[in-house]
């Protein structure tokens, strides 16, 4: 119970440590909103345009769509994947373990969930804005209904949440920073290629096929691209990013909280 | 400065403090009061457990037994209640990069709830106190040590503290930034804040403190006011002595009833309190080749304590 206590979050305490974080990328805008808006369109044009004449249309889910409209979706889920993702486990390993931004703000009138909550809802921030901005990019190449847009927000903010809990708990797991290249490795990068971003999942080996759908950027893949229609298994997806935040988020408060208070 | 608009009784309890990791206990049985307006010093060499004994009185570790109680809070349980009202100086300079000089105070100022027009106002303020009302816009990585240390106090003076800790706040900085630190400590006192302090520095100690707690392995050895402590402990005057046999030294000492040490190349000698000048002709009797007569201190009240010097 007094463990409960001394670690109860406050909703200034969340938004003060947010803020924070706002405040840095605020002094930076312009250079924090390069690369997503950047990358998206540098994607488009090199695999849309690229390879369009080479692939022409793409049958998903007994549909025909254009290349450029099918990985369209999965450029903001990429987006989503990479700010939540890098902000989460670069970012915040080097203001636990480096700047000490933890260790600072926890001499103020904050628990460590204020200083977790703040850290991981920043991080889902930045991947919100990632995956928005791609979607705006989207809509202007024609790509992606704004409407659509609109209502696919939840799960850009889902997506972030997940991604960036997963980010935390990389900063919690490595000893230095070098060491985050491994789940980059692993994870991040099959997830970036092999999760129905590129190309449907369907054309891939059996064995691989069923990797690539239980890897979580596979379910939110598949949810943002609702409007051309979703599998018959979706709401396993929603339910599997749910869960997998939830656990992940767990995951990384219980791998920090040692490394501040002991 | 350490106006509150409610009263507060900010007295600080610590009750038996210990702090175990696996089979080592780096803090055991630590039990002390701070009363407000009060400096307490705790003195001790590295790893006598300070840090450790204050991460406990403001809540960054978890005590294994015992628990700290500071106005109507307990710590750890509702530490951040009451840092609300404590202001912390850590040992390393958690300052953020990422701002100005004037931002890390107007943005820090922010989890307290100070916000805007209050927030500038008070940082200001702070920076006046500090001496850095020129260096606002600086980054962090353009000042110097001392600076960077006074920008921390000056970050955890934005809640008007009742409580300050000030964990080793002058490591590493040269006399000038020493005395400027302890002007900063003394003006603390005279508003009546406490202070908490670590240090290994005899002589910060002996300035600052009103009272000293003197740590060695996680335990307090001895405590009291530093002449206190020096008069009871050592006396009131040493000799160093060079170039005579101990033993020879040891005889003398035990006819005038009085402690002596063997320490590097000399040997400490207390002299009595009582005709301190028979003892002291008798050891200038001996011709050695060096003689020193000085004011007792807190290293020669820790070497008799311990058997070893502050580092």
């Amino acid at each position: 119970m007094s463990v409960v206590k001394r670690v109860a979050a406050t909703p200034w305490g969340v938004y003060s440590v947010w803020w924070r974080h706002f405040q840095v990328y605020r002094s930076t805008w312009l250079v924090n909103f390069l690369p997503p808006i950047s990358e998206p369109i540098i994607y488009l044009v090199a695999f849309g345009y690229g390879l369009t004449p080479l692939i022409g249309d793409v049958l998903y889910l007994d549909q025909t769509v254009s290349y450029p409209q099918f990985i369209a979706p999965g450029m903001i889920a990429i987006g989503v994947l990479f700010q939540s993702f890098f902000e989460g486990a670069y970012s915040s390993f080097i203001r636990l373990n480096f700047q000490k931004t933890w260790q600072a703000l926890l001499t103020a009138p904050l628990s460590f969930t204020d200083v977790f909550l703040g850290d991981w809802l920043w991080a889902a921030t930045k991947g919100s804005i990632a995956g928005t901005l791609t979607g705006l990019v989207a809509v202007v190449a024609g790509l992606y209904a704004l409407p659509h847009l609109l209502l696919s927000l939840p799960l850009i903010v889902l997506g972030s949440l997940l991604f960036g809990a997963f980010g935390l708990f990389v900063a919690g797991l490595v000893r230095k920073v070098d060491q985050v290249n491994v789940p980059i490795f692993l994870v991040i990068i099959p997830m970036f290629t092999l999760c129905g971003t590129y190309f449907p999942r369907d054309t891939l080996p059996r064995v691989l096929q069923g990797i690539a759908g239980v890897l979580p950027l596979a379910a939110l893949t598949d949810l943002l691209r609702w409007p051309m229609g979703l599998p018959t298994w979706w709401p396993f997806s929603l339910l599997w990013l749910l869960v997998a935040t939830v656990i992940m988020a767990r995951l990384a408060a219980l791998r920090i909280y040692p490394k501040l208070f002991s | 400065m350490t106006t509150s608009s409610t009263p507060l009784n900010a007295t600080l309890t610590a009750y038996d403090l210990w702090k175990c990791y696996g089979d080592s206990a780096v803090v055991q049985g630590i039990n002390f009061v701070l009363e407000p307006g009060e400096i307490v010093g705790l003195l001790g060499p590295n790893g006598a457990g300070k840090t450790t004994t204050v991460g406990m009185l403001y809540g960054s570790v978890v005590p294994s037994r015992g628990f700290v109680q500071f106005g109507p809070w307990q710590m750890p349980v509702q530490g951040r209640q009451a840092r609300t009202h404590m202001g912390i100086v850590t040992q390393e300079d958690n300052l953020d990069p990422d701002f100005t000089v004037f931002e890390n105070l107007t943005h820090f100022a922010h989890h307290y709830r100070i916000w805007g027009q209050t927030a500038r106002q008070r940082a200001g303020e702070l920076l006046d106190l500090v001496n850095l009302q020129d260096k606002g816009k600086y980054q962090i990585d353009e000042l110097s040590g001392g600076m960077k240390r006074r920008l921390v106090l000056a970050r955890a003076l934005l809640n008007h503290p009742r409580l300050v800790f000030l964990d080793e706040p002058t490591t590493g900085l040269d006399p000038d930034a020493r005395q400027d630190f302890w002007r900063l400590v003394l003006h603390l006192k005279s508003e009546g804040c406490g202070v908490l302090l670590t240090t290994h520095y005899m002589d910060e100690a002996q300035r600052l403190c009103d009272r000293i707690l003197l740590m060695q392995q996680g335990k307090v050895i001895d405590e009291g006011k530093p002449l206190d402590l020096i008069a009871r402990v050592v006396g009131r005057e040493v000799a160093e002595v060079e170039g005579i046999a101990p033993e020879k030294l040891q005889a003398l000492a035990d006819q005038f009833g009085v402690w002596t040490r063997p320490f590097g190349n000399a040997t400490l000698v207390t002299l009595p309190l009582e005709q301190p000048d028979t003892l002291w002709q008798q050891i200038e009797a001996l011709h050695p080749l060096r003689l020193a007569r000085r004011q007792a201190n807190l290293e020669d009240v820790f070497l008799r304590l311990t058997g070893t010097l502050l580092e």
